[in-house]
């Protein structure tokens, strides 16, 4: 059962050339991809994808006329490389000159130039033997020999780029303005990178297809970003999750019978929500537990000030008394105890030195409050309550303009001088 | 300042504009050294226009900016600076480190990776502004005043005699912000030019040994004082009169 469902395919050439064609494509665009997340240039990847198509039609239809050559490969692999960089001179230029913004002439150009790809290769029909579907979804089982050394060498030259200037990347990335003035030549640094973005992506195609390439480039490299905190290891990381997609995947398409790019870019997908939940740090799970253990500030201080006023070791009992809030009390009680503002024992809870501070810090803002709502006419039986509610505004500002504002009055309305 | 050292920053006629507006038009300044220096003005007077020109990130289109007697596009890595807090993504995958780390990439050939030298000049960057203690942090997880500081070292370890920093004092409370004016200090008492895009008027006086009041056209440059002066102000932030007594006094007690 275990040989049928793992072992066997392993055996089948084709599942091989799928796995070894699809890791090559997967571990560079996840580690490109990391910086196409970090730059927020997603869409870009999208866009190179899907002028690919009039590239590769433009590539085919010149070698063919030209030099008699069908499908050609590295004629359509230039085209579409042409294609690509056109496409993004184009957005920049349409983006710069115009009102238009940035995403809106992607928009714009990506569209258009698929457009273009489309029509040419449906009128050159019978010139051009691209299958159009085989270009949108791309054929990972059917990987031919010539595509896994486009991709072994386009994956070799980008990954040399992009460890040797690893820096130059990161700094270009993360703060342009300084890699510019120690020197850096962030313009020529931000070609480069799309010229392997495009790279990655032309050698990408042909086996997940146009429209799932750019998930293999962004959704490995957001998976690491959840877990990570520094680029090098966001990247291996990225890498790691984008071999574990094309494998994951591979088995899903086996097992189930389905389309080789789709399983894969599910897996991947299914990947990310998984991480997305459980993530230690940026994780859903993660924030639900954080926000669950917060405890309200007003908790706190209400639980200091029942315990200044009641001047000795203050049971639980009394505490649950005075301050209204349920279950919360317990968990508030070990937070201070751990922050070192109380001091537990047997018959109940001390305040430390901190503690006191902070509690007279609200009793005075209850004070001030409580004065400054007289001041201003309150009647006389929602004194302590309102008062109550608005002690727990007592930052610096608040107290000294309070406080001011009080100035000729000396003393609170109970006749206890304000401390 | 009686020295007759040549002026570390020279700026001349220098006009920069955006789409036929100008940022910047005919500014002159020439700040010499161990000074602090408050570039003061309104929203939108070509305060941060100003630091980009003078780290030679924007071009300009009349005008020259000296550096040490060489022009900035030649300066390359002379002046260091510290951006606006707005201007960073503190999402970025990046530990406080490894940004004072930054620092030193200009020292390191593009072939070699950083040295134990560099890590050292790094950590000794962050202990000048006392984070050394956060060193494994991400950046995001820091308090304002703190991430300011990580840049500030960033920028010590550089080793550049001149700081350009662009709003250092935006979003901190005042206890962060005396902490920084600290390490300002004494950065200028090492020997260090600093200047400093500045928003509060009423702290400039006390913070900065020179003003310079900026908004598209150089109004003044000189001693708080001067530049604090009732007429100028209201020149420049245009009859919002009352709220600068208070602060012109302020600057001549």
């Amino acid at each position: 059962m275990m040989y049928e469902l793992f072992i066997a395919p392993l055996t089948e050439t084709y599942f091989q050339k799928a796995l070894i064609g699809g890791s090559i494509v997967a571990i560079v665009a996840g580690v490109v991809g990391c910086l196409v997340v970090l730059k927020r240039m997603a869409f870009l990847g999208d866009a190179l994808s899907h002028a690919m198509i009039a590239g590769v039609a433009g590539g085919y239809l010149v070698m063919k006329l030209l030099f008699g050559a069908e499908a050609h490969a590295p004629g359509m692999l230039l085209g579409s490389l042409i294609a690509a960089i056109a496409t993004v001179a184009l957005i920049s230029f349409v983006s710069r000159i115009s009102r238009v913004k940035e995403d809106t002439a992607i928009g714009i150009m990506y569209t258009g130039i698929f457009a273009l790809g489309v029509v040419v290769v449906s009128i050159f029909r019978h010139y051009i033997h691209i299958d159009l579907m085989h270009f949108i979804m791309g054929d990972i089982l059917g990987v031919a020999d010539s595509d896994l050394w486009v991709s072994a060498f386009v994956a070799a030259t980008v990954l040399t780029i992009l460890i040797l200037f690893f820096r130059h990347f990161q700094l270009a990335t993360f703060d342009p303005i300084m890699a510019a003035s120690i020197g850096l030549p962030v313009l020529l640094i931000d070609y480069v990178l799309t010229t392997c973005v495009s790279l990655v992506v032309v050698s990408a195609v042909s086996m997940v297809g146009v429209i799932l390439v750019v998930g293999l480039l962004i959704t490995p490299a957001a998976t690491a970003y959840l877990l990570c905190d520094r680029l090098d290891r966001m990247m291996w990381l990225a890498a790691f999750f984008g071999v574990t997609s094309v494998v994951g995947g591979l088995y899903l398409c086996v097992w189930l019978d389905s389309a080789g790019g789709g399983a894969i870019m599910l897996f991947c997908t299914l990947q990310f929500l998984v991480v997305l939940a459980v993530a230690p740090k940026y994780g859903l799970l993660a924030r639900w537990l954080r926000l669950r253990n917060l405890v309200p500030q007003q908790v706190i201080e209400d639980i200091l000030t029942t315990i200044l006023r009641y001047k000795k070791t203050t049971p639980l009992a009394v505490v649950q008394q005075y301050v209204h809030s349920g279950k919360d009390i317990t968990k508030a009680l070990q937070r201070m105890t751990q922050e070192g503002l109380i001091i537990g024992n047997d018959d109940g809870y001390n305040l430390t030195k901190d503690g006191e501070k902070e509690a007279n810090k609200v009793l005075r803002a209850h004070h001030l409050w409580e004065a400054y709502l007289e001041k201003i006419g309150t009647p006389e039986e929602q004194l302590h309550p309102t008062a109550h509610r608005l002690e727990h505004i007592s930052d610096q500002k608040t107290v000294d303009y309070l406080d001011e504002k009080l100035a000729t009055l000396e003393q609170d309305p109970r006749g206890q001088a304000v401390p | 300042m009686t020295t007759n050292r040549p002026h570390v920053i020279d700026v001349k006629h220098l006009t920069v504009s955006y789409q036929a507006k100008p940022a910047l038009l005919d500014v002159s300044v020439q700040i010499g050294s161990d000074q602090l220096v408050g570039v003061i003005g309104p929203n939108g007077a070509g305060k941060s226009t100003f630091i980009k020109a003078v780290l030679g990130f924007v071009k300009p289109d009349l005008g020259t900016v000296l550096i040490n007697g060489k022009s900035a596009q030649k300066a390359k890595g002379e002046v260091a600076y510290v951006p606006q807090r707005g201007a960073v993504d503190w999402d970025f995958p990046i530990t406080v480190k490894e940004v004072a780390l930054m620092g030193r990439y200009q020292q390191i050939p593009w072939y070699s990776t950083p040295g134990s030298e560099d890590r050292d000049a790094a950590f000794a960057a962050l202990e000048m502004v006392r984070m050394k203690d956060f060193a494994e942090r991400q950046i995001g997880e820091l308090s304002g005043g703190q991430q300011q500081r990580v840049f500030l070292a960033r920028a010590l370890a550089q080793g550049s005699d001149i700081l350009l920093l662009d709003e250092p004092f935006a979003g901190v409370d005042a206890a962060t912000e005396r902490a920084i004016l600290d390490v300002l200090e004494r950065a200028k008492n090492n020997g260090k030019t600093l200047v400093v895009v500045h928003h509060d008027l009423s702290t400039a006086a006390e913070y900065f040994d020179k003003l310079m009041l900026i908004k598209q056209r150089m109004y003044a440059f000189g001693t708080p004082e001067r530049v604090l002066n009732e007429e100028l102000l209201s020149n420049v932030y245009e009859g919002r009169l009352r709220i600068f007594s208070d602060i012109i006094k302020k600057g001549n007690s």
